[in-house]
Parts: C-alpha cells; sequence; structure tokens
C-alpha cells in the first residue's frame, strides 16, 4: 500500500483520506481551490487524455460510415435481412407486373383475333363463328382459299401446279375445260366479294370454241367479251398498254390484256 | 458528450441518418480508441470492430447517452480479448517522462512540465498502470461511465473498482513524482 502512494499526499500513508478527493478526480468534479497542488496536477493531467480528439483519433470513420450505409441505411439492420431484401428486389416488381402483363397479352390476342377476323384470314369454323359474333365476314369457301389447280383466272395460280412447267400447266389446262370453267367461275364469284385478284398479267389458256369460259369470266367481270378470239392480238395490246410484258407459250394469252381490252 | 440531444441524434442514426451517426462517432470515437490503445496492441482494428457491431445491433439498443456508452465500450472490451491482445502490454517509462526526469523541481518548471504533458505521455503513464487499475481508469475518466457501468464491463464489483482506481490514481501520482514532477 505504501508502495501504491509515493509522495503522494505525504505524511498520510494510509490514503484513506484522499479518497473523496481522488473520487472527484475519476468523476471529473472540479476540485476545490483548497486541494494540495498534487490533486490539481494529476486532475489536469486526466482531464488531458478525456480531451477533445487529436489527430488520429477519428482514425476509422470511413470505415464505419461505410458499415452504417450498408447495414442501418436500408430497413432491417441485421446482414440477413438486408440480405433477404436484396434476394426479394427483384421478384417484387415482377410480382406485379404479372398481371399487367396478362392483361396486356389478351388485349392483345383479343385485338389481334378481331383483325384477323375481319380480314377473313381465319380457319373457316373460326371464322364461321366470328362472322355469328361479332359480324365479321362470312367464312370463304375452301374450294376458293384453296385456289383452283388450273385456272383461267387471271388471279391465282395452283400452288401445287408453281413448280410445273407452262407445258404441263398447260396440258392440264386443257384437260378439263369444264372443270376450269366451273372453278374459275367460282373462284371470280368469291373474288368478287373479296374485291382483290383483278390485273395481274398471267398467261391462261386460250378459250377453246365452244366452251362457255366467256360465261364464266363474264360471271366474274362482265368484260371478257370475245376473250381469246385474237390471242396474238390480246399479248399485243398488252403490251401497247404498257403493263408488264409476260410471254405466254403458245396456246396461252396474258390474262391483263384480255382485261385491258375488255375495258 | 453529446447530452440532452443525444435521444435524437440516436433515433435519426437509427432511421439511416449518416450525419447522426457521424455525430456519435465523433463523440465516442477518441475515447474508444484512447481506451483500446491501452488494453489491446492493434487499437484501430479492434475498433473497426466494435464499430460494425454497434451498427448492426444499433436499432435493439435501447438507453441513454451512459447505456449507449457503457454497451459500445462492453462490444470494445470483448473484441479486444477475442484479438487476444489485451494482455501482451509490456508498458515501459515513456522517453518524454524520462526527458521531464532532468527539468528542475521548480514550481515553474513543474507548470511547465505539465503543460507538456501531452494527452500521449498521459495514456503512456496510464498504459504503464497494472492492467486492470489502467482499465478502470480509462472507463471511469476518458470513457466517462460510473463505477456500476465499469464493474459490469471488466467483471468486478463496483467496491473493487473503486479501490482499483484509487490505487491506480496514487501510482500515477508515484510515477510523475519519480520522474521529478512534483504534482
Amino acid at each position: 500500500m505504501q508502495g501504491e502512494m509515493p509522495g503522494f499526499f505525504p505524511g498520510r500513508p494510509g490514503g484513506e483520506r484522499d479518497e473523496p478527493l481522488l473520487d472527484m478526480i475519476l468523476e471529473r468534479r472540479p476540485i476545490p481551490p483548497g486541494a494540495p497542488p498534487e490533486i490539481h496536477g494529476l486532475a489536469r493531467m486526466l482531464a488531458a487524455a478525456a480531451g477533445p480528439a487529436e489527430p488520429g483519433d477519428l482514425a476509422g470513420q470511413a470505415a464505419a460510415h461505410a458499415a452504417f450505409t450498408r447495414l442501418v441505411s436500408p430497413p432491417g439492420a441485421s446482414p440477413a435481412a438486408l440480405r433477404s431484401a436484396r434476394r426479394s428486389l427483384p421478384e417484387r416488381p415482377a410480382r406485379g407486373r404479372l398481371p399487367l402483363a396478362v392483361a396486356l397479352t389478351a388485349v392483345a390476342a383479343g385485338l389481334g383475333s378481331t383483325a384477323a377476323a375481319y380480314a377473313g384470314v381465319l380457319p373457316s369454323p373460326i371464322q364461321h363463328f366470328a362472322h355469328v359474333t361479332i359480324g365479321a365476314p362470312t367464312p370463304p369457301l375452301d374450294l376458293a382459299r384453296h385456289a383452283p389447280a388450273v385456272t383461267s383466272s387471271p388471279v391465282h395460280r395452283p400452288p401445287e401446279l408453281s413448280t410445273s412447267t407452262p407445258a404441263s400447266r398447260l396440258s392440264a389446262a386443257s384437260s378439263d375445260p369444264v372443270s376450269d370453267k366451273t372453278r374459275s367461275g367460282q373462284f371470280h364469284s368469291h373474288l368478287k366479294g373479296n374485291g382483290a385478284g383483278l390485273g395481274y398479267p398471267s398467261c391462261v389458256p386460250a378459250p377453246v370454241p365452244k366452251q362457255s369460259h366467256g360465261r364464266a369470266v363474264g360471271h366474274s367481270q362482265g368484260r371478257a367479251v370475245g376473250h381469246g378470239r385474237n390471242p396474238a392480238k390480246s399479248g399485243s395490246a398488252q403490251g401497247g398498254s404498257g403493263q408488264a410484258k409476260t410471254a405466254c407459250p403458245g396456246g396461252t394469252v396474258p390474262t391483263k390484256a384480255a382485261h385491258a381490252r375488255g375495258q | 458528450m453529446i447530452g440532452a440531444a443525444f435521444g435524437g441524434t440516436l433515433a435519426s442514426a437509427r432511421t439511416g441518418d449518416e450525419a447522426a451517426f457521424a455525430r456519435i462517432f465523433r463523440d465516442v470515437q477518441p475515447a474508444l480508441l484512447r481506451y483500446l490503445r491501452v488494453i489491446t496492441t492493434d487499437p484501430e482494428d479492434v475498433a473497426a470492430e466494435t464499430w460494425v457491431h454497434v451498427v448492426a445491433g444499433l436499432r435493439r439498443f435501447r438507453g441513454g447517452e451512459q447505456d449507449f456508452r457503457a454497451w459500445l465500450f462492453t462490444i470494445a472490451r470483448n473484441r479486444a480479448a477475442d484479438a487476444g491482445r489485451s494482455r501482451n502490454r509490456h508498458p515501459a517509462v515513456p522517453l518524454d517522462m524520462t526527458e521531464a526526469a532532468q527539468h528542475p523541481t521548480t514550481a515553474d518548471a513543474a507548470d511547465q512540465a505539465l503543460e507538456a504533458v501531452s494527452t500521449q505521455t498521459t495514456m503512456a503513464l496510464i498504459k504503464s498502470l497494472p492492467p486492470d487499475q489502467a482499465e478502470i481508469i480509462m472507463l471511469r475518466v476518458v470513457a466517462g461511465l460510473d463505477t456500476g457501468d465499469v464493474a459490469r464491463i471488466v467483471g468486478k464489483t463496483p467496491g473493487a473498482v473503486r479501490v482499483a482506481a484509487h490505487r491506480g490514481l496514487r501510482r500515477l501520482a508515484g510515477q510523475v513524482a519519480q520522474a521529478g514532477v512534483t504534482l
């Protein structure tokens, strides 16, 4: 005990009487003026230890701020909560957008179906349903939808013959003129309703005498009088009209020329 | 010490106010570093770990400024113990005090010596005390904690804390006297 108080309050080795003053130093209370100078000196020394920050005393502020920004700034202080929040961030907007995406898809599908129905490009049962429900055009006949194999029509050419040679087409065309007539008539009837398929320069079989080909054409356009009477002349007429020049094999005539003549 | 504004500052810091947190940090960090310089050899790292723990538990903390300081220094002491460095202190008499011993022991010289005693010198003197006394004096004087808080932090009774603090102060006075400075 004596060794712990060298020179402190000399003459009072027990030190019990200095305890109130020591408590005042510890509690940083003002020391009474009548206290020994040693007490004042010790108080000043300890006040220096508890003094304001010196250079270096604020070391680590950037790291502490980084930790604060990372852990406290978002709601939820725990790192687990932060990780959970980060994981759920992309999910929340997706959940919110899902109904909107479904609604937009449904609207787009509805508008597209309606437009397709009014364009008449839906399959026949659906087109018929659209015709009944929303007043869309009636479904076309299957024969009209799938164009005739060989036709005297100026419009469509059968897909199955598109790769065949003109000669084979000619042969096929002339093999069943009655059928051609029928198809052509039906097809023109259909086209008339749709208002499409006019004026394509193409080669059609030259008319055969005693066929009612003109009737069929006339049925649709009403202007094919004399069609095929002079195929050669028709060809020149086509060229003279400035239309696309079509070199037609023998026995066929450009349909455009026929129309031009009719006009 | 922040004082009466501490409650509002802490509440703002809890909501993510960086300025409020910076105010608390600047108020506590000097005392924390000085305390850690006494009890550990790696005070900056331990202080950084302490603040990470403080920030992580900021929303759960309840209490006033004294409670906050007691909580923070408890964390710091635990982190220092984890670092395993607090027991490796071998203080030596600082050079400044050796130089001071060469000064005459007149009253003017004593005043000049006291003025020359910087915070670092005082810290070195406190560090030269037995570890428990040094730590208790730091917690009582520098951290500003009362006897009860210090007793809880160091795991002693308030009476034992008071006795250790008194012994440390007397020893400090003796070291200064040995250095030739009359206090």
